[in-house]
């Protein structure tokens, strides 16, 4: 479990911080020495070490981390340790490079510096390394980045919440109370606010994604003649509601995350159970869960619910990560570092808006972020792990069906038992009565003669007729099996790739995920007692399970393509058959000796661990009919000799009986129903991908372990210069009390959990001690942004000094002070934001504005903000009347689909072309806002995707039915236009409308195309779809 | 050098090429007005200066994917003739990828001659671009720090073994912008013949946190190289022109007195620019177009190396109209189906190296007879090497090794029949003159004229960089 040492971890710092200089006892001379070696200083040494290093150690750089422009920085040392040590020029680092006794040789890529001056560098050493003076005039020491002070804590970001400013107005919306408060100062006033039509398309393409329909702005519009004082607060309540708001803002969130559903790197593997995160999300975000809920559960869901189906998907934020698929045995510890570091920079880049990942090989060299403070926050993640977990979805519901399916599968098991009782004498009578009929239609297992590996595997004996692999698991094996048989009119040929428990995953492939990639299957068969070998042609293959239909299928053994075979991801620690129809029966009179060799060659080390081979005579082979083990078939042979029941030992008369019933039909009937009541457990389980600790690890192609028992420091990020374990803990910068007890949570005993994330999770939220102020302040940010298109502060996911400040902190502070008030829900923070004159102004253009405050940090004016890529294909699919609400499960990655594209499927590999060109961006690292760039692959979009055209035909459609009766192209056109744009076409938009109209209608009469005014009316939707006023939230 | 850094330059490129389309008088008048507004970006592919004198205007990079051999194709090594089938004392078996593997030294089965006035040591894998030898730059002793494909790739594309970060061609295409008004500045070919991505697939011509604009663009192999090129059957030329002049007319009222007209304007010329994309991509990329004379010089209709040699050609018809950066893997996603020679060093090489041979030889030679190879940077390697010891089995074959790898760079400013840096006796390690990757990646930039310090992005709080934090250099001894 966790254990915590804050006050060894805080003498650890103070002691390193002193450390290298304390260390070497003072000679008893050290006055004279010193005042001797300030001479040399003031005389030549200053000057030799601002003429040879100064430039790149802490004048114009600073290499390799190491400054010597004070004493005291000189003393630090650099990234390799210390440089020098005082009266000791023999011990001191610096000195074996400057007379290039090791590397890296100093000065850097020049000739080695002439004796003497090495000597007057060393006698200065040797006489204490005094300084007069700084080698940069005025320069002070630098900070030693290791230590957080109380100064550190003053950066405002880190600081408390300011307290809430008295209110001057009660009527006056406090958000534009305190936007003018500093807008007045400055002489500007909000724009004129904007007109009804702009503000619904405005609220509906910002809450929901979509544009309203003609009748919702109509509704909005008479709405405010009716009711203008609440209008507006009954369309944001309305739309906050509307499922559609989930999935808008959730696509916002799915940005922060990195959210995909592969596993990027080389094969870039399909994480099919990712989405339900991303239902996770829009589920929390439509029922207001409150935000320190939302971020508690992300870290540590599986910790505070382990049965809550919506606990465990939050925490796929953990693992939406990239990670490789192939892990060499030196890789094993720095690619689990890496997931480590995407957790933890994720996590805190998305919930603080901090760079911590910086920290990862250096102290931050910006925020007060020490590496020790990383890899103690780091170490909370040490044992978590991406796993597919089947979750009960509705654990309360499926209860008392369970119950009562007990008592109904006991019945039927008692049933069974009965009935095999009875079955005894019948049994004893069939072996007393010569066993004629046995043998038939069954699989025979073909005892090989001979098994061999081209990689020089050994095989082993089972005693069922399989043989275990063991020892060489070659890259690209080939088995070789020669076996006789006697058996007459072959069928077929049954290959059983079976578990074991020394394989990966039981296997049933030796590849380290327990796969195995069959590339070809070839059979040779030649008289027994010698003659010519024949192939055995195969007419046709089937297997009970393939990895896919195409290049992992059981008919890619048949091909030529050696890449290409059966292969059983999806389904590993599973026993697994294929079965080989022989063209032309195969009957040798005296005997067979048949050749079978099998081919591993779809990818390396993917071998069969443990086969087994059986031949069906006369009889269609097909994958059903058992395969007469060796058990029954011997105790087949010793009941026919024996002739008698009663004289075959237990093993064998239980081996053979429990054969032979399967062939009586009552025990069949009895069999079946029990079977399908088994089959019918109550159980509404999922597969879900999580990220917890305690569960079975997805397993990667990967030469080590999926996760290692601690985490270490490590200097310069480099896991093999490893410096203690590092316990569990904070950022101290973020820390009002030195107490780190307060926030442990002691998992219960005998639990899987080891409590860190639930711990950190309680740390991350702690408005008063912890970093729960910051929580709040960038998570108010990113909702400002989204409502009016860069933040309070414009670096949403950097609050630290790289970021720029806050244009309005109070407001800031303000709304974070709001949000923790109303219990973290968002909704309200919405409401609030959207009902502020601020957020209803007009978008004129003010010139004066513009120069007064280029960037618009006062809010004093709107700019439309091109709509992101999900908004810009939605809005299409809503207005032309295709779209699909269906709203939760897995994606795909079909661009004809017609459901809201933030259901398609993400796979890193093959990123969905729409959302790319629109800058919906790649999903690697948390992003917290998207570009808008103005490139051809969007208008090529817009004016070629067959999705587009399919669009405009299906709007032009549309308008031709609704206005059916008029044959007034005018009427059309202001169809068009209410459907796109909620407003009517003014005349010369008309009239221009009308005569492209016109003229296209004529092209398509003239090359006789049928339906020519709808081709004409699609061809004018299109070119709406591209208008900036469909792609622009004005 | 930041991000939008110069909107108005942008403007007055943007103007300067504001070609075909009506209503652009009106629009480029309307464009005069200054706008104010600060946070707009006008087209972030207009051509920048060089930030340094440098010779290249364009890449080509020939990536032989999956690492081939250095001690087989250019990094001659007669010790290792010498001491074929002797143990390598001291070897750790987990250099390579396959622990289990590892055999003797193997001398390399193939035939060493020197070539051209360098007296360059060959193998007889490139017969024909052998004889360009004394065009080339040799860097011998390249090294990476992954013996894994996919980090290894990514290194040697975005100089970071983890995903997400920006790749060469995108940082390129970053700093100086593009040439051409109507082909992507970044283009890549993979593998037509339906033996895969390289592994990381397009993780290896991503942008990272660079604006997705500098991705490069990803020719398919098969069917329409880019999505949206064709218009849809119904849409003649003229109904399509017709709709774009529509779009311009009805798009023009809303710019006036926007805060962000010149992002609208920008939008109105990006249909234009699209336009002009469909005529001039596929132009391009049609080389059977070409002379026969030049289609006979890469070997075109050679059923051994057509698929590679229409690529080459088309890197040059790229280069020719302005792309900037172009890269072709050649081989596809691992083992047999790449250079990456685990089995059958002999079959594998000989294959791969007879199918770029020609096209390779053959793009060096038109390059030059059209002066286009002074301001081409022509790039060939892996993203590894191989050992010198064998990888044991039927045929053997050689493992992973980032320990050492040739690279070779032809044109753009490089020195001809140079070599720079040694790996040791048998091609083991970089021995002499080490070159890191990020000491590769500074030396490409300044072959282009860009400052690998120079050259940053903001980005999580940092100037984010190509070349990494760890002072790389650029290896200047290569510049003739």
């Amino acid at each position: 479990m966790i254990s915590f040492a804050p006050g060894a971890a805080l003498l650890l710092l103070t002691a390193m911080a002193s450390a290298a200089p304390a260390s070497t006892p003072l000679p008893a001379d050290h006055a004279q020495r010193m005042a001797k070696s300030m001479d040399l200083f003031q005389k030549e040494v200053s000057g030799l070490l601002k003429e040879h290093c100064l430039k790149c150690h802490g004048g114009e750089k600073t290499k390799g981390d190491f400054d010597l422009s004070t004493r005291e920085d000189l003393l630090k040392g650099g990234e390799e340790g210390i440089a020098i040590i005082p009266f000791d020029s023999k011990g001191s680092p610096m000195m074996k490079l400057l007379r290039h006794e090791e590397e890296p040789a100093m000065p850097d890529k020049k000739p080695k510096l002439p004796d003497g001056v090495i000597k007057m560098i060393a006698d200065w050493i040797d006489n204490g390394a005094s300084y007069s003076e700084p080698l940069i005039a005025g320069k002070k020491p630098n900070k030693d980045r290791s230590v957080v002070t109380d100064e550190d804590r003053q950066w405002w970001a880190f600081k408390p919440l300011a307290k809430a400013t008295n209110r001057k107005s009660q009527s006056t919306n406090p958000v534009d109370e305190l936007l003018l408060q500093k807008a007045n100062a400055k002489g500007l006033k909000f724009n004129p606010p904007a007109d009804p039509r702009v503000l619904v398309r405005r609220a509906y393409l910002d809450l929901t994604g979509l544009p309203p329909t003609p009748e919702e702005v109509e509704t909005f519009v008479q709405s405010t003649i009716r009711k203008p004082e609440s209008a507006m607060d009954e369309l944001v309540t309305k739309l906050l509601d509307s499922p559609r708001y989930g999935e808008r803002w959730a696509r916002h969130w799915l940005d922060v995350a990195r959210f995909a559903e592969s596993s990027g790197f080389e094969h870039d593997y399909d994480r099919p159970f990712a989405f339900h995160y991303r239902d996770f999300v829009i589920k929390a975000l439509n029922q207001d869960m409150p935000y320190d809920q939302f971020v508690r559960w992300q870290l540590a869901g599986d910790e505070y619910e382990p049965e809550n189906p919506m606990a465990l998907a939050a925490t796929g934020f953990l693992g939406a990560g990239v990670y490789p698929t192939q892990i060499t045995a030196n890789e094993v510890e720095r690619v689990r570092y890496d997931a480590l570091d995407d957790m933890l920079s994720t996590s805190t880049n998305a919930f603080l808006g901090l760079t911590v990942g910086c920290a990862r090989c250096h102290d931050h060299k910006y925020d007060p972020i020490p590496t020790r403070d990383y890899y103690r926050m780091l170490s909370t993640f040490t044992t978590t792990v991406r796993s597919n977990i089947d979750v009960e979805m509705e654990p309360e519901k499926t209860k008392p069906l369970k119950e009562a399916w007990e008592i109904e599968r006991k019945k039927l098991a008692d049933a069974e038992s009965s009935v095999e009782t009875k079955l005894h004498p019948g049994f004893d009578q069939w072996v007393a009565s010569g066993m004629a009929d046995a043998g038939k239609s069954v699989w025979t297992i073909l005892e090989p003669a001979e098994l061999k590996s081209s990689a020089k595997a050994k095989f082993k004996a089972l005693g069922d007729g399989s043989y275990l692999a063991e020892g060489e698991n070659g890259a690209w094996d080939t088995y070789t099996i020669t076996a006789k048989t006697t058996q007459r009119h072959i069928t077929g040929l049954k290959l059983e790739a079976l578990t074991h428990p020394s394989m990966k995953r039981n296997g049933p492939g030796r590849a380290p995920n327990g796969n195995f990639g069959l590339a070809k299957v070839s059979i040779t068969a030649a008289p027994a007692k010698g003659g010519t070998e024949q192939e055995v042609k195969i007419s046709k293959a089937i297997a009970d399970y393939e990895q896919n239909k195409t290049n992992l299928s059981i008919a890619g053994t048949l091909d030529e393509d050696s890449s290409s075979g059966w292969a059983v991801d999806g389904q590993l620690g599973k026993d697994h058959a294929a079965v080989f129809t022989f063209a032309q029966p195969l009957d040798i009179p005296d005997g067979a000796k048949l050749t079978i060799k099998l081919s591993f060659s779809v990818n390396t080390q993917h071998n069969i661990g443990r086969p087994r081979f059986s031949l069906m005579s006369d009889a269609e082979p097909t994958l059903k009919g058992g395969v007469l083990a060796a058990n029954v078939a011997v105790a087949m042979e010793r009941a026919r000799s024996e002739g008698d029941a009663a004289k075959l030992n237990e093993a064998d008369r239980k081996a053979l009986f429990d054969w032979w019933k399967q062939r009586d039909a009552g025990w069949q009937d009895a069999h079946k129903k029990l079977a399908d009541v088994l089959a019918k457990e109550p159980r509404n389980k999922t597969t879900m991908m999580i990220c917890g600790e305690g569960y079975t690890p997805i397993r990667m192609h990967t030469q080590g372990a999926d996760f290692l028992e601690q985490t270490y420091f490590l200097k310069r990020g480099n896991a093999d210069l490893k410096d203690g374990v590092a316990a569990p803990g904070f950022m101290q910068a973020l820390m009002r009390t030195t107490d780190e007890k307060s926030w442990q949570w002691q998992a219960p005993k005998e639990s899987k959990f080891s409590g860190r994330r639930r711990t950190f999770s309680n740390w991350i939220t702690d408005v008063e001690h912890g970093s729960g102020a910051l929580l709040a302040r960038v998570i108010v940010n990113r909702l400002w942004q989204h409502h009016f298109g860069h933040g309070i502060v414009s670096t949403p996911n950097d609050f630290g000094k790289q970021g720029t400040l806050p244009s309005q902190p109070e407001l800031l502070d303000w709304l974070a002070n709001e949000l923790i008030a109303n219990g973290w829900k968002l909704k309200p923070i919405h409401k609030l934001i959207m009902l502020s004159k601020a957020y209803q102004q007009g978008t004129a253009l003010d010139p004066t504005k513009e120069k007064a405050d280029p960037a618009n940090d006062l809010f004093m004016r709107r700019t439309p903000q091109r709509i992101e890529a999900e908004a810009v294909r939605d809005s299409m699919l809503a207005v032309s009347g295709l779209l699909d609400e269906t709203m939760f499960g897995a994606g795909t990655r079909d661009e004809a689909s017609r459901r809201r594209s933030i259901y398609f499927n993400i796979k890193r590999s093959q990123l969905i072309g729409s959302m790319v060109a629109f800058d919906a961006p790649e999903p690697l690292v948390s992003q917290g806002a998207r570009p808008t760039t103005t490139v051809a692959p969007q208008a090529l979009m817009l004016m070629n995707s067959p999705q587009v055209r399919s669009w405009a035909e299906a709007l032009a459609k549309r308008i031709l039915s609704d206005a059916s009766g008029t044959h007034d192209t005018g009427a059309r056109i202001a169809k068009a236009y209410s459907n796109c744009f909620g407003r009517m076409p003014n005349a010369d938009e008309s009239a221009a409308a009308l005569v492209f109209i016109t003229q296209q209608a004529m092209s398509y009469d003239a090359d006789k195309k049928p339906e020519a005014p709808m081709h004409a009316l699609a061809d004018f939707c299109q070119v709406l779809f591209g208008l900036n006023e469909f792609v622009y939230q004005p | 050098m930041h991000p939008s850094h110069d909107s108005f330059l942008n403007r007055r490129e943007l103007l300067q090429r504001a070609g075909g389309g009506l209503g652009w008088l009106a629009l480029a008048s309307m464009l005069d007005r200054t706008s104010l507004h600060a946070s707009s970006s006008l087209n972030p592919l207009a051509p920048k200066k060089q930030m340094l004198p440098g010779k290249a205007k364009s890449v080509i990079w020939i990536f032989a994917n999956g690492g081939p051999s250095q001690v087989d194709t250019w990094d001659y090594k007669p010790e290792l003739q010498k001491r074929d089938g002797k143990e390598l004392s001291g070897f750790d078996p987990k250099t390579g990828f396959f622990p289990g593997s590892v055999g003797p030294l193997m001398a390399s089965p193939f035939e060493w001659k020197q070539h051209g006035q360098s007296g360059t040591w060959a193998s007889d894998l490139f017969p024909l671009t052998a004889k360009h030898v004394d065009k080339m730059t040799f860097i011998h002793s390249c090294w990476t720090q992954s013996n894994n494909h996919s980090p290894a790739l990514f290194m040697m594309n975005t100089g970071a073994t983890r995903m997400g970060y920006p790749c060469v061609g995108s940082w390129v295409t970053y700093g100086l912008g593009s040439e051409s008004d109507s082909l992507p500045a970044f283009m890549v070919m993979s593998d037509p013949l339906n033996r895969g991505l390289p592994k990381g697939n397009a993780s290896n011509w991503g942008a990272g946190f660079l604006p997705s604009v500098y991705q490069g663009t990803w020719l398919k192999p098969k069917g329409e190289p880019i999505d949206n090129l064709k218009p849809p059957v119904d849409l003649t030329s003229q109904r399509q022109r017709a709709q774009l002049d529509l779009l311009a007319k009805l798009n023009r009222p809303m710019l006036q007195a926007s805060p962000i007209e010149s992002e609208l304007a920008a939008r109105i010329e990006s249909f234009e620019l699209a336009y002009r994309m469909q005529t001039a991509a596929p132009e391009t990329f049609d080389v059977q177009g070409e002379p026969d004379h030049i289609k006979n010089l890469y070997g075109l209709n050679e059923k051994h190396c057509g698929h590679f040699a229409a690529q080459c050609l088309s890197a040059r018809r790229m280069v020719e109209r302005g792309v900037r950066f172009v890269q072709i893997y050649s081989g596809g996603m691992e083992n047999q189906q790449s250079w990456d020679c685990h089995a059958d060093l002999i079959g594998n090489h000989r294959g791969f190296a007879a199918e770029s041979d020609q096209p390779v030889a053959a793009l060096l030679s038109d390059l030059e007879q059209r002066g286009l190879l002074d301001s081409t940077l022509v790039i060939w390697g892996g993203e590894f090497g191989r050992l010198p010891i064998s990888q044991k089995g039927g045929k053997p074959g050689r493992d992973h090794n980032p320990h050492t790898f040739t690279v070779w760079m032809a044109g753009g400013g490089m020195k001809g029949g140079f070599h720079y840096g040694e790996s040791d006796e048998i091609g083991f390690k970089a021995a002499v003159n080490k070159v890191s990757v990020h000491d590769f990646h500074a030396t490409v930039l300044a072959a282009l004229g860009l400052d690998h310090e120079k050259l940053t992005y903001k980005f999580q709080g940092l100037d984010q960089r190509l070349t990494g934090v760890e002072n790389p250099k650029v290896v200047k001894e290569v510049f003739a």
